[in-house]
C-alpha cells in the first residue's frame, strides 16, 4: 500500500506542483489550503508523513504543526519561505522533524521524506533492552519509559535516542548524529539536532535544564550518560 | 598575465572590516584631557598668586617686626647709654656702661666716641654701611638693611645727639631667611599639590560632564552593532535633553527604515520564492519523464533545467546579500572540525589537494558551518568557472589566525583587477570571454560579507610557487564570538 502524504499550501501552483512530483515517486497524496482543513483531513485518517508551509491564512504553520503534534508522532516537514534562523528552530521547536527552504529541489524533497519513513520503521539495534536508572529503552518494541511510566517520543527522537543507546557514553557530534538519523551529510544543519535534542529532554529528563541522561560535551557532541 | 605581474607578493586585500578601532593619526587632546589641563593650570596660577603673597606677606611682616623691635631696643639702650654717659667718658669707660644695657640674642652692638669705636668680637666699624654712616654724621637716626659676611644683617644708627657718639645695633636676620626658606619649600609643595588636586578634580569634574556624552556613545555603539531599539533615557538638563531627544528620532527613524528594508526584502524573498518553488518542482516533473519527450522537448527541457537552476542561485544569493544589506545576517557558530568540514564541501567535485598545518587531525575553528561551505564553494566554484579548477586547498595556521587559501591554474587575476572582482556582477576582464558562463556574479561578493560576518577576511594573490593561477586567501579570527 502506497504512503499517504499530507499536504498545506496556500498556494495552489506550489500545492498542485509538489502533488505531480510526489506521486511521480508513487506517494498518495492530500491536498489541503489551510491549517484548519488540515487538521479536519487528518484527525479522521493520519498521513504517513506531513507538509506544512509555515506561512498559510487562518492559524500558521507552527501551531498546525503543535496540533497535529498532540494527535501523532507521525513525520513533518516545515516549508519555510525565509532562510530565517527563528522560523526554523520555531518549527523544529513546534514539533516538525525536518525542514525545507524555499525554492527546494523536488529530489531533496523526495530524499527528505524517504529519510523520514525509514525513520519511523522499528530500527534494529545492540542494545533491544537497555535500562539505565529510571530510564527504560525497549527498542524492538518502539517504547521507552521513565519511572515505569511510558513516554511518547516522535520517530525522529525516538531514533536520536536509540542512536545515542547503541554506544553508551559515547560522544556522538552532531554530524554522527544528523547522518544516522537524519541522512544528512556533513554539512547537514545541526540546528536539528539541538533542537531535537531538547525535545527529547523535555520528554524523559527530570530536569530537562539539568539533564541526567543526554549530556552535552561542550564543543564535542552529546551522549547518553549510564 | 599573472606570470608578468611581476613579484608583487602583496596581498591586494580587500575586506578590510570591523577589526581595529584605533586611529593612528595623532590626536589632539581630548575633551577631558583639554578640562583637566585647564583645570591644572588654574590651580598651579592660583596657589602660585597665593603662594606668592604669602610670601611676600609673611617676609614682610617677619621683617618688620624684628626691625620694629631692633629698633625699640636700639632706642631704649641708645636712651640709657646716653644717660650714662658724661662729658669726660674715654672709650675705656664704655664696655662697663654696655654692659648694662639690655642684649638680646642676634643683636650685637657697635659704639662710636669720638673717634675711638667700641667694637663687638665679630664686627668693627669697617662693617658698617658708609651711607649709615654719612646718615650719622649728619645726626640723623637711621637703619638700613646689609649684608655682612654672606648674611643679611639690618644696621640701626642712633646718634647720641648730647656727645659725639654713635650708637649701632646689628641685627642678624639669618633666622628670618632660613624661616623664609622654609615657607618658601613648602609653599612651593603646596603649588604643585594643589596643581595636582584641581588636575584631578578637572577629570572628575569632565568625567561628570561628559558621562551624557558617554551614553549617547555607546547607545550609538549599540545601535552600529545592531541592537536597533536601543534609545537614550531623558535628561534633566535642558540642552542634553534636546541632544537625547534629536539622538532617539535619528535612532527611531533609522531602526523603521531597516525594519522596512528587511520586511521589502522578506516580502519581495516570498513573492519569488513561490514561483520558483512551483518551476522547480514542475521542472522536476518534466526531467523525471524525459525519456517520454522529443528531442527538440529534451532540447528545451534542458535550457529550461539549467537556466532555471542558474536564476534560483541568482534569487538566492540576492536574498542573502539583501539580507546583509539590512543587516539581518546573523552567525550560527559551532565548533567545526576543518579537516571533517574541508573534505565534506569538496566531496563531489573530485579529489583536489588538501594540505594542512602538521598536528592538524584535530584543529576546530569556531564558525558558522553554514555560511564557511558556502564560502568555501563560492571559492571553489569560481576557480572552477574561471580557473580551470582548484589544483589544491591549504590551510595555515597564521597566529590566532586560520588561512584556508584555494589555488587554481588559470590566468590569474591581474594586480589591477583584484579589488574589483569582488564587486557585485563583477567578472573581471575574463568574464566577458565565457559565453557559457553560468556564475551569478554575486559569488565572490558574498564570500566577502560571509568572511566579513565571521570577522574575518578574503583578498587574492599570486600563487607562492609562481606558477601562472590565483590563490584566494581567507583569513578567519579563531575565536569569533557572538557578536552580530
Amino acid at each position: 500500500m502506497s504512503k499517504n502524504i499530507l499536504i498545506v499550501e496556500d498556494d495552489e501552483r506550489i500545492r498542485t506542483a509538489v502533488r505531480l512530483v510526489l506521486e511521480e515517486e508513487g506517494y498518495a497524496v492530500v491536498e489541503t489550503e489551510s491549517g484548519e482543513a488540515a487538521l479536519e483531513v487528518f484527525a479522521p485518517s493520519p498521513s504517513d508523513v506531513v507538509l506544512i508551509d509555515i506561512m498559510l491564512p487562518g492559524i500558521d504553520g507552527f501551531e498546525v504543526c503543535r496540533r497535529i503534534r498532540r494527535l501523532s508522532e507521525v513525520p513533518i516537514i516545515m516549508v519555510t519561505a525565509r532562510d530565517d534562523s527563528h522560523d526554523i528552530v520555531a518549527g523544529l521547536e513546534a514539533g516538525a522533524d525536518d525542514y525545507l527552504s524555499k525554492p527546494f529541489d523536488p529530489k531533496v524533497l523526495s530524499a527528505r521524506i524517504r529519510a523520514l519513513l525509514r525513520r519511523s520503521r522499528p530500527s534494529e539495534t545492540a542494545h533491544p533492552h537497555l535500562i539505565i536508572d529510571q530510564l527504560e529503552l525497549l527498542a524492538d518494541e518502539g517504547t521507552v519509559r521513565v519511572a515505569g511510566h511510558q513516554v511518547h517520543l516522535t520517530h525522529t527522537e525516538f531514533r536520536l535516542l536509540v542512536e545515542l543507546a547503541s554506544n553508551p557514553n559515547k560522544v556522538f557530534s552532531r554530524e554522527d548524529l544528523l547522518e544516522a538519523v537524519w541522512d544528512y551529510g556533513y554539512l547537514g544543519d545541526g540546528r536539528l539536532v539541538d533542537v531535537h535534542i531538547r525535545r527529547l529532554r523535555t520528554k524523559i529528563e527530570l530536569d530537562p535544564a539539568n539533564p541526567r541522561y543526554v549530556i552535552t560535551v561542550r564543543g564535542m557532541g552529546y551522549k547518553l550518560q549510564t | 598575465m599573472t606570470g608578468e605581474a611581476g613579484t608583487g607578493d602583496e596581498p591586494s586585500e580587500f575586506s578590510v572590516p570591523v577589526l581595529d578601532h584605533e586611529d593612528p593619526r595623532p590626536a589632539p587632546l581630548g575633551l577631558r584631557a583639554r578640562i583637566s589641563l585647564s583645570f591644572a593650570v588654574g590651580g598651579l596660577l592660583v596657589s602660585v598668586v597665593l603662594a606668592g603673597a604669602t610670601l611676600v606677606l609673611t617676609r614682610r611682616q617677619l621683617i618688620d617686626s624684628r626691625e620694629n623691635a631692633a629698633a625699640a631696643v636700639a632706642v631704649s639702650n641708645a636712651t640709657r647709654l646716653s644717660n650714662q654717659l658724661t662729658h669726660d667718658a674715654t672709650i675705656e669707660d664704655l664696655p662697663a656702661i654696655a654692659d648694662s644695657l639690655t642684649k638680646i640674642e642676634g643683636i650685637q652692638r657697635l659704639i662710636r666716641l669720638g673717634d675711638s669705636w667700641l667694637p663687638t668680637p665679630e664686627l668693627d666699624s669697617e662693617d658698617l654701611p658708609p651711607l649709615l654712616l654719612d646718615q650719622l654724621a649728619q645726626r640723623k637716626a637711621g637703619q638700613q638693611r646689609s649684608s655682612l659676611s654672606g648674611q643679611t644683617h639690618l644696621v640701626v644708627g642712633i646718634p647720641l645727639t648730647a656727645f659725639d657718639a654713635d650708637y649701632f645695633a646689628v641685627v642678624d636676620l639669618a633666622d628670618v631667611e632660613d624661616t623664609l626658606g622654609n615657607l618658601q619649600i613648602v609653599l612651593f609643595g603646596a603649588s604643585i599639590f594643589a596643581t595636582l588636586i584641581a588636575a584631578v578634580f578637572g577629570a572628575w569634574v569632565s568625567q561628570r560632564t561628559l558621562r551624557p556624552l558617554r551614553r549617547v556613545r555607546s547607545a550609538a555603539e549599540a545601535i552600529a552593532g545592531g541592537r536597533l531599539d536601543t534609545r537614550l533615557e531623558p535628561q534633566s538638563d535642558p540642552d542634553l535633553d534636546r541632544l537625547a531627544d534629536s539622538f532617539n528620532e535619528m535612532a527611531e527613524a533609522l531602526e523603521e527604515r531597516i525594519l522596512r528594508d528587511a520586511r521589502f526584502a522578506s516580502d519581495v524573498s516570498h513573492e519569488l520564492r513561490s514561483p520558483l518553488t512551483t518551476l522547480k518542482a514542475s521542472v522536476g516533473v518534466l526531467e523525471a519523464r524525459r525519456e517520454e519527450l522529443s528531442d527538440r522537448s529534451q532540447t528545451a527541457l534542458t535550457l529550461l533545467s539549467d537556466d532555471l537552476e542558474r536564476f534560483t542561485r541568482l534569487v538566492v544569493d540576492l536574498l542573502e546579500i539583501s539580507g546583509y544589506d539590512a543587516g539581518a545576517a546573523s552567525l550560527d557558530l559551532s565548533e567545526v572540525q576543518v579537516l571533517q568540514f574541508l573534505s565534506a564541501t569538496t566531496r563531489g567535485i573530485g579529489p583536489i589537494p588538501l594540505h594542512m598545518p602538521p598536528h592538524s587531525e584535530n584543529l576546530m575553528i569556531r564558525a558558522d558551518k553554514r555560511r564557511l561551505a558556502r564560502l568555501i564553494s563560492n571559492l571553489l566554484d569560481n576557480a572552477d568557472r574561471y580557473g580551470g579548477g582548484a589544483t589544491a586547498i591549504v590551510v595555515e595556521n597564521e597566529g590566532p589566525n586560520l588561512r584556508i587559501a584555494i589555488e587554481d591554474s588559470g590566468p590569474g587575476i591581474p594586480e589591477a583587477e583584484r579589488a574589483a572582482i569582488f564587486e557585485r556582477f563583477s567578472r573581471g576582464s575574463a568574464g566577458g570571454r565565457r559565453g557559457g558562463d553560468s556564475g551569478t556574479g554575486l559569488g565572490l561578493s558574498l564570500v566577502i560579507e560571509d568572511a566579513r560576518l565571521h570577522r574575518g577576511r578574503v583578498w587574492v594573490e599570486e600563487r607562492p610557487d609562481g606558477l601562472p593561477g590565483a590563490r584566494f586567501v581567507v583569513e578567519l579570527p579563531a575565536d569569533t564570538e557572538d557578536e552580530l
